[in-house]
């Protein structure tokens, strides 16, 4: 039996094989495809028909298979069940599931749209309108006697920068950006200069020569990024520099694959799609309308706890960098603070706590918070200026060659 | 070569003769892969049956079962094929003195003796002859995102282009199995191409069966006891929580000392078959677990 020479199933074909009294089914589970795609589930016309197939093997009158051949098409992810449960029920009730299917016909409108729109990753095509070419350096500010505008930048405290210092940062974590987080793999790919001799091609090549080795090719490990975990304060205090820590966070995720992103107040969001996808005022917009406490106080450790019992579960490897950026001011319970830090410094590769009020020289981590979390930390570094993040970008380019 | 798998309580009760007790909807997935020819892609917590699942079908099919294990780093070369070189070279410096044209040697030298097949070009020349194997994909989530690239060509066409050789094309598809533990997320186009199962931990009442079907010996009350005992645990707040070969391994032991129902002494000696971290083992002694016994 060889797939290729069966033609794809056309609709006809597949309302024919359904029989007569089921004229109006596929066109159901069509608009239900589409309702189910409008909640974010990946319908594609492929398992719109793949779900009318399966309808055809199994016994339509028995609701629990068909709901079960519905979702065994429908659904790719675990979280992706509650929905499609709600869908189904709202869709399907009406139907009178498991009895003659008479109430199908006639209840569908005209087709649902059957253009696949998934969803798609841009990934390598951001609008980054303001993320110009490290080229641009033209428009610059005009020069300060004695020093370059990248030194007086670095040092600058974020809290304090202007429109223009503000572009011009964005500009030079484009450029820290993708050194970030390499990490020696296992993969090996062909490299004249390398360092280890690629044995494989070698021989192959000494195969021409009968068995003599002429030419000795090289081979070098493949840089693979390392997987990050950023959580984020955006609580009242950390205002002022958590929203230029997300531009850092955005930058990060436009250069590197393996970014999670989530932020959090006194509840966790996942905002790594958000910050994929679009340019970066409306990232923020619409970061601002799902995260719905963005100044309120902040329980450090009931945010960690929903991490941890949550996605933390299954992100968090022995491959796994968490970045935590937070000032500690916490008005949680310390103990719940100092567990969920434990239980994730375990998990997880290195467990950095980024504060920016490290910046300030009198600073000492005194608040109950800091002080149950610190023994946890791999590192515990300042956040508030550009200098701190070339230096944290240091510090994970050790990390990831470690 | 029957493909049909006849009816979904078919597949229950071929299932439970090989003493895997799967609910309705792996059933209905199973029976739908096999009517799509499309593959299951599995995910659960860990110890829920998923790796085992695809073992059973092997044997409920009557056919082989293929195994690739994923891990960091596994390229092409190692899900696929590669050329024993040695052997090449080692009998071109045989064949230098022989009077044979070069073409025949060359044919030789490219020839399945020189072959080395790996899981996925296995499965699909397998297919070829006798009936299709079961291919086992395990933990794809330990792999990166150019193997599941790579893996999808394979998925969506059965079909391998060996330059030397030609194109090998699998008659049947086999049946493929993909497990994940979600550790990252599987790029969409993968998760498009398969029929998707969670598999959650089980009900009492099912692990119940399970227990009772796998461990023959074991009596109704200890069985109960210890599937109480597991709903229970799980519930709780521990850093890993036990899976269903936790249960069975545990059962297994208290079989074996001769245990008709739980105590708390036998119960703390034999907790480092449900835990398998310090900390969770600390955590249930003392009181907790004499209360949690006394509540089986």
């Amino acid at each position: 039996m060889i797939r290729e020479d069966e033609p794809a199933p056309t609709m006809e074909s597949l309302l024919a094989n359904l029989g007569p009294r089921r004229g109006h089914l596929a066109e159901n589970v069509i608009l239900f495809g589409s309702m189910l795609r409008r909640r974010g589930l990946d319908v594609t016309t492929g398992k719109i028909l793949d779900a009318c197939t399966s309808l055809g093997h199994i016994d339509l009158s028995r609701k629990g298979d068909f709901y079960l051949a519905l979702r065994v098409n429908f659904v790719s992810e675990r979280e992706q069940i509650d929905v499609f449960d709600e869908m189904f029920r709202q869709y399907w009730e009406p139907f009178h599931l498991g009895e003659e299917a008479s109430g199908l016909e006639g209840l569908s409108d005209e087709c649902g749209d059957e253009d696949s729109e998934t969803p798609s990753f841009d990934q390598g095509d951001p609008s980054l309108e303001d993320w110009g070419s490290p080229e641009g350096e033209q428009g610059e500010d005009a020069e300060t006697p004695g020093y370059s505008p990248e030194e007086v930048l670095a040092v600058k405290d974020f809290s304090t920068f202007t429109e223009e210092e503000v572009r011009a940062v964005r500009r030079i974590i484009t450029r820290i950006a993708p050194k970030l987080a390499t990490r020696l793999s296992r993969r090996y790919r062909r490299d004249g200069h390398g360092h280890d001799i690629d044995i494989r091609s070698t021989t192959r090549r000494s195969l021409r020569y009968g068995g003599d080795i002429v030419q000795l090719d090289w081979r070098r490990r493949k840089l693979k990024k390392l997987k990050l975990v950023l959580l984020c304060d955006v609580s009242g205090s950390m205002d002022l520099y958590s929203k230029f820590l997300i531009q850092f966070v955005y930058g990060l995720q436009q250069e590197l694959k393996n970014v999670e992103t989530f932020v959090f107040s006194t509840r966790l969001t996942r905002v790594t799609d958000f910050l994929r996808r679009k340019e970066l005022r409306s990232a923020l917009d619409n970061l601002a309308r799902i995260v719905l406490d963005w100044s309120g106080g902040t329980s450090i450790g009931a945010a960690l706890s929903d991490f941890n019992e949550g996605p933390g579960k299954s992100l968090v490897d022995h491959r796994t960098v968490v970045i935590l950026i937070s000032d500690g001011w916490d008005r949680g319970d310390p103990g719940v603070l100092e567990h969920e830090m434990q239980v994730l410094h375990r998990r997880a590769n290195k467990l950095l706590w980024l504060n920016p009020l490290l910046g300030s020289p009198n600073y000492q981590p005194l608040c109950k918070g800091m002080q149950a979390a610190l023994p946890h930390t791999d590192f515990f570094l300042p956040a508030h200026n550009l200098q701190s993040l070339i230096e944290l970008s240091q510090t994970l380019e050790q990390l990831a060659a470690a | 070569m029957s493909t049909a798998l006849g009816s979904i309580e078919q597949i229950q009760e071929r299932l439970r003769d090989y003493r895997y007790i799967a609910d309705r909807s792996m059933a209905m997935t199973i029976f739908l892969a096999k009517a799509l020819s499309k593959p299951i892609l599995l995910e659960g917590e860990a110890g829920v049956g998923k790796t085992e699942v695809a073992k059973v079908m092997a044997q409920v099919l009557d056919t082989r079962l293929i195994r690739l294990q994923c891990y960091e780093g596994l390229d092409a070369n190692h899900a696929l094929y590669e050329w024993n070189y040695a052997k090449q070279m080692l009998r071109i410096r045989l064949e230098e003195n022989t009077s044979r044209p070069r073409e025949e040697i060359e044919q030789t030298l490219f020839s399945d003796e020189f072959l080395i097949k790996r899981p996925l070009l296995e499965a699909i020349s397998a297919a070829a002859h006798e009936q299709p194997p079961v291919l086992l994909i395990d933990e794809i989530d330990r792999s990166d995102e150019e193997f599941e690239a790579f893996l999808l060509e394979v998925l969506s066409d059965f079909q391998i282009t060996i330059p030397e050789i030609g194109t090998i094309r699998a008659e049947q598809h086999p049946f493929v199995v993909v497990t994940s533990n979600r550790t990252r997320e599987i790029n969409d186009a993968l998760k498009r191409r398969c029929l998707y199962l969670w598999i959650p931990y089980p009900s009492f009442e099912r692990e119940f069966e399970i227990v009772s079907t796998k461990i023959p010996g074991i009596g109704p009350r200890l069985a109960g006891q210890i599937c109480n005992f597991m709903q229970k645990v799980r519930s709780m707040d521990f850093f890993k929580r036990p899976g269903v070969a936790e249960t069975l391994d545990w059962a297994t032991a208290l079989v074996l000392l001769h245990r008709e129902e739980l105590d708390p002494e036998t119960v703390e000696a034999t907790m480092g078959c449900v835990f398998k971290y310090y900390e969770d083992v600390q955590k249930m002694r003392g009181d907790r677990l004499t209360q949690l016994v006394a509540a089986c």
